[in-house]
């Protein structure tokens, strides 16, 4: 093939999961064909694959990263447009689970696709060998499975299987796609049922929902053992269960009997629940239904009620008394063995499902390591089975089976009672079948700052931040405290950085492993100063915070910061004073300071009007960008992707975005290294504000608001001030140019007046109880 | 004084700003095509023509550098023609028209393209650099939203929601019955855009329902009647007539539609704009030497219903007689281009319906009203 790589692609199927696929290919910039059948009734022979389209930009979480996203979607039938399929690279098949209608299409796609087209089926059931039977040998090289996971953005889990006739090239070229432009986890799964998450985690759900009845305890306490106390997210079992839909249990549960071998675990668990077959006939299906094993009962005022497992009635809902102290935070080892129902739940569900994990090396997985990659990004497991088997011991683990006469898998006996996991001159390596120790080996570009603190010491470390050096002449700036908050010590840090960079370094990246980048200033610390009422520490330390990011914008050396999820207030203002931004494709990212009754007070004013004048097709005059300004912050509007950053201006033309979460701290790196070659700093920018008038529209436009319900007494008030800052206060007028310096002088004594009044501290208080804002 | 006569009119399809057919289409552009058609609708020689004025509400962007100018170049209208921009925001048009009037009475010229034009798609309303007077803001209304004007004015003459609702009703239904009995081609010259030729209006909704009007949240006040069903749409358009003497068009076998009786202008609070029309219609009235009841044909602008209807209520109007073919509600309200609009639709229905008087009044954002008072030519 002389070019390998994937320009266009066609998804056959626009239900949930094949245009959830198709919306992720188009959010890498990717055109997608989307085809489905014809409906029976109706002119528009189009209409199931366009209504997918429509209702997927109203869906929330939206599978669309931007609108742009959704105009890449080319839409059709599979009666008129397969021929199309030969302008394309690689075609998805997600329809309908069954295999005499994947192998009908298959035969067509055969006659009209090119050679070297990869075609694979998101099927989560059906093994490949059964797929291709019938089709040529040119087919099968061309043919592997691709399983997604819903929703499709999100999930950051691919698992590939190849069957003995795939072409290593065609493979390569889905996976390294998979990898970098749909932003991928692959993980290799061998051609069994099931694959490995679906194998592992259907068993799971079974000895959670089996041992619950079995025991008699209730459904919240069930959840509140195999929840967050085992790092799996706080659902737990039953509330997983109602978020995937109950309905699905006895089609996974069919498929897998009928799949597995005799001798599988599986087929000793699988059993019909009389209650859960009720509750699916009374429409009792999960939260896509009239509720679940929870349900919000509308007739009582939206009560939270819960079923009773054993008389199969709803009741209020009441709060278990869970696993406390070590149990609670991770210890396994402390859960298992906890007294009572706690313990004996927590191991009947946790030890069998460890073992049968155990149990599927080599056979439906290579290593270990798959076998975790596999949990933590399909199921968000915390820790993958073998690194709960780490925790708890393998010897552990081994013997309590055999005590109880269960069988052992054999990985246990090879680990005896060393570990899955160890670093070794600062790489971290996996334990394999024959009792060797590898290096685990990521893919080139792929990196991770754990992998780096493995191998080396911070630079410089305080309690908030760290600086590492990642190689090639590049540091990493990081944010080390809770939700990565911003405070006086990060300041610090950057302060003492930025000569050392100098010195001795080519470049920064502003960079965490952390699912927050950064959730912006250090609230808490801030209304604590406010309640002692050290308003001199607090005006230092927003100075200091304005002094150090503009000490990065203007330094010698390039800085890129390299945000994933959240970068709000303060968070997204190191984003603004950087040279470039490479940003995570996940990038939720604003301004939001007037949420809590504040303004932007390190710099983010300027840098944004100085983003707004500059963007392409802006009307000339003092008012444009202030007002886009304006709007955007007294809105404390928040990106719900990198691409609508980049709408924002957050991003600018040059900067980058990542669709794998794990390329990020590379591609940043070599944005950094790509600006060194002849880097000058930035020259400081001077405005032109608008002046009173352009306060006075603002204003107007606010008052608009408040009549109709949508800013509240104290919206108005803050927008104010924020209108004073971004127009120029009253020292400047129209005629004036408003150096950088005197617009951080105003956006910081705005900044101190509002944390004076009342009501910001109350929003603050409120933001930081509740977690939302308190609409004073 | 000469009889000075309306001889012609034309305007664009109406579209909604921004979702509409003509959003890509510049404002100059729709004007000159505005403007050409109505010259060959017309048979006009163009190289009789003075000048071409203007009317728009936010004359910058793509309707700045004095648009009228360009807009005539565009529309390859002689050399020797002028052109002047004129603005009084809604009723800048209507005054390109009087202007047009009182230069005749002047001697300074026999033929007048009088247009009016505003893409409210291209050119937002306040303008891309809105800079108030802070001190005039806080001592008057002047730069109050134009919804809560109507607010301010549903609350002074206690009109209910109800009955706003019903005067949009009528209205859609007014127009979509006009456009059905093509009762609006002859008036509309199609337009060339970048996908085709647009040749219909974009903007009314034949199929409103009180009941479904009833279902709106109010647009400018959370406690008001006002909404989006009840309110003019920002609407992308263009509009022209031709204004000579009755002599000249006699000459030339121009198509009379009707003679320019009277005309007046006035002020009002500005937080009560809409009643513009009220004083200014009287005003008119009175120089014509006739009254309200003397009209057969009314276009009253409908910025809002609660404001039409308080001066349907005021000017004792028939309401029979008013917005025949429907009113901006079901048409669009694309600023600076409907005075020409109302008094070119004005003098058509005058001919159309055979009746001796018409007037065509609206408010203007900033407390004036506008009116022009036409008689039918035998």
């Amino acid at each position: 093939m002389s070019d390998n790589t994937i320009k266009k692609v066609c998804v056959i199927g626009a239900g949930t999961m094949g245009a959830g696929i198709a919306a992720q290919v188009a959010n890498a910039g990717v055109p997608v064909l989307l085809l489905d059948i014809v409906p029976k009734e109706g002119a528009n022979r189009n209409a199931v694959a366009e209504g997918a389209v429509a209702k997927m930009l109203k869906t929330e979480p939206a599978p669309f990263m931007s609108k742009s996203a959704a105009k890449l979607v080319e839409t059709g039938n599979i009666e008129d447009h397969l021929d199309k399929i030969a302008e394309c690279d690689w075609v998805i098949e997600a329809v309908i689970e069954r295999l005499d209608i994947k192998q009908g299409l298959y035969a067509k796609l055969e006659a009209v696709k090119r050679d070297g087209t990869a075609v694979s089926s998101n099927t989560s059931t059906i093994p490949l060998a059964n797929l291709v039977e019938g089709r040529s040998d040119a087919f099968k090289r061309d043919f592997l499975i691709t399983h997604f996971f819903n929703p499709p953005r999100y999930m950051r889990l691919l698992e590939i299987v190849t069957g003995p006739a795939t072409d290593a090239a065609v493979a390569g070229k889905v996976e390294q796609f998979a990898d970098i432009s749909l932003g991928k986890t692959v993980v290799k799964a061998k051609d069994t049922p099931g694959f490995i998450a679906n194998r592992i985690g259907t068993y799971w759900i079974q000895l959670g929902l089996n041992a619950a009845f079995d025991m008699g305890i209730t459904v919240e306490l069930a959840d509140a053992i195999a929840g967050k106390p085992m790092g799996v997210p706080k659902t737990g079992i039953f509330g997983l269960v109602d978020l995937v839909g109950i309905d699905l249990m006895p089609h996974l549960q069919a498929s897998l009997t009928s799949t597995l071998p005799a001798g599988d675990l599986y087929h000793g668990i699988a059993r019909d629940i009389p209650l859960i077959n009720k509750m699916i006939g009374d429409g009792y299906t999960g939260r896509k239904g009239k509720g679940g094993f929870y349900r919000l009962n509308k007739e009582a005022g939206r009560r939270k009620e819960t079923i009773d497992l054993q008389t199969g009635e709803y009741r209020p809902t009441v709060t278990a008394q869970g696993p406390r102290g070590a149990a609670a935070k991770g210890d396994l080892k402390a859960l298992v063995e906890s007294k009572g129902d706690i313990g004996a739940y927590a191991w009947a569900v946790l030890g069998d499902t460890l073992a049968y994990a155990a149990s599927l090396v080599p056979s439906a997985a290579d290593d270990v390591v798959a076998v975790d990659d596999a949990m933590k990004l399909g199921y968000n497991w915390k820790a993958g089975p073998f690194e709960m088997i780490d925790k708890l011991g393998a010897k552990y683990l081994a013997e309590r089976l055999a005590a109880e006469g269960k069988a052992v898998p054999e990985i246990l006996t090879v680990a005896g009672d060393r570990t899955f996991y160890r670093i070794e001159n600062g790489k971290r390596q996996f334990l394999g079948l024959d009792g060797e120790y590898r290096d685990i080996v990521r893919p080139e570009g792929v990196m991770r700052l754990a992998d780096v603190k493995l191998s080396s010491k911070p630079i410089l470390k305080n309690a908030s931040a760290a600086l590492w050096d990642i190689g090639d002449g590049v540091v990493c700036l990081e944010f080390t405290g809770k939700m990565n908050a911003l405070d006086g010590e990060v300041m610090k840090l950057i302060g003492q950085a930025i000569p050392l960079v100098a010195a001795q370094y080519k470049a920064l990246v502003v960079y965490n492993d952390a699912d927050t980048f950064s959730a912006g200033a250090n609230l808490g610390l801030a209304l604590f100063a406010v309640n002692i009422a050290a308003w001199g520490e607090i005006e230092k330390l927003v100075a200091g915070g304005q002094l150090a990011y503009k000490g990065l914008k203007y330094a010698p050396f390039p800085v890129v910061g390299a945000p994933a999820g959240m970068a709000l207030g303060g968070g997204c203002e190191i984003l603004l004073h950087c040279d470039a931004i490479q940003a995570y494709a996940e990038l939720y990212c604003g301004l939001v300071e007037c949420g809590v009754g504040l303004v932007p007070g390190w710099g983010g004013n300027g840098e944004m009007i100085d983003r707004w004048r500059k963007a392409p097709g802006m009307p000339k005059g003092p008012m444009p960008a202030v007002a886009k300004v304006f709007e955007m912050v007294s809105t404390a509007q928040v990106s719900k992707s990198a691409q609508q950053a980049r709408e924002m201006m957050i991003l600018r033309g040059d900067d980058g975005i990542s669709m794998n979460r794990d390329r990020l701290l590379y591609d940043a790196k070599q944005k950094a290294l790509s600006l060194v070659e002849g880097y000058t700093p930035p020259e400081a920018p001077e405005f032109k504000l608008p002046g009173a008038g352009g306060r006075t529209a603002l204003g107007l436009a606010v008052e608009g608001f408040h009549k109709r319900g949508m800013a509240t007494d104290y919206d108005v008030v803050v927008s104010g001030v924020l209108a004073d800052v971004l127009t120029g206060g009253d020292e400047f007028d129209l005629v004036d140019t408003v150096s950088e310096g005197e617009l951080l002088k105003l956006e910081r004594d705005a900044f101190m007046g509002r944390l004076r009044d009342g009501r910001s501290v109350a929003r603050v208080e409120h933001m930081l109880e509740t977690g939302k804002p308190l609409r004073n | 004084m000469q009889s000075v006569v309306i001889a012609g009119y034309a305007r664009s399809p109406f579209h909604l700003a921004n979702k509409g057919a003509l959003a890509r289409v510049r404002p100059d552009d729709l004007a000159a095509q505005v403007i050409r058609g109505l010259i060959t609708k017309t048979g006009v020689e163009a190289a009789d023509i003075e000048d071409v004025v203007v009317g728009c509400a936010f004359p910058e962007g793509e309707q700045g550098f004095n648009i009228a100018r360009l807009v005539g170049l565009l529309a390859d209208l002689p050399i020797s023609v002028g052109g002047m921009t004129v603005n009084r925001f809604c009723g800048s048009s209507m005054s390109s028209i009087h202007y047009a009037m009182g230069q005749i009475a002047i001697g300074a010229g026999e033929v007048f393209v009088c247009a009016g034009v505003e893409s409210m798609s291209r050119v937002p309303m306040m303008g891309f650099n809105p800079l108030p007077n802070p001190a005039l803001a806080a001592k008057s209304a002047a730069y109050m939203s134009m919804g809560e004007t109507a607010e301010n004015v549903a609350t002074k003459y206690q009109i209910s929601r109800a009955d706003q609702e019903a005067l949009a009703v009528s209205s859609q239904q007014k127009a979509a019955a006009a456009r059905d009995a093509g009762k609006l081609t002859d008036e509309i010259v199609p337009i060339q855009t970048k996908t085709g030729l647009v040749s219909e209006d974009g903007t009314i909704r034949g199929e409103t329902t009180a009941e479904g009007l009833a279902g709106l949240k109010p647009a400018f006040d959370a406690s008001g009647s006002v909404t989006a069903g009840t309110s003019s749409p920002l609407t992308d358009g263009a509009s022209a007539v031709l204004v000579t003497t009755e002599d000249y068009a006699r000459a030339h076998g121009l198509p009379i539609l009707a003679r320019i009786k009277s005309v007046a202008i006035s002020g009002c609070a500005p937080e009560t704009m809409g009643l513009g029309p009220i004083l200014s219609s009287q005003k008119a009235l009175e120089r014509a030497g006739i009254s309200a009841g003397d009209l057969d044909v009314v276009e009253l602008n409908e910025a809002f219903a609660s404001q039409a209807l308080a001066c349907i209520k005021d000017l004792g109007l028939d309401t029979a007689k008013v917005n025949i073919d429907g009113g901006a509600i079901a048409i669009g309200h694309p600023l600076g281009a409907t005075g020409a609009r109302i008094v070119g639709k004005a003098a058509s229905l005058l001919k159309r319906e055979g009746g001796k008087y018409a007037l065509a009044s609206q408010c203007i954002g900033g407390g004036q009203g506008i009116a022009t008072i036409l008689e039918s030519v035998e």
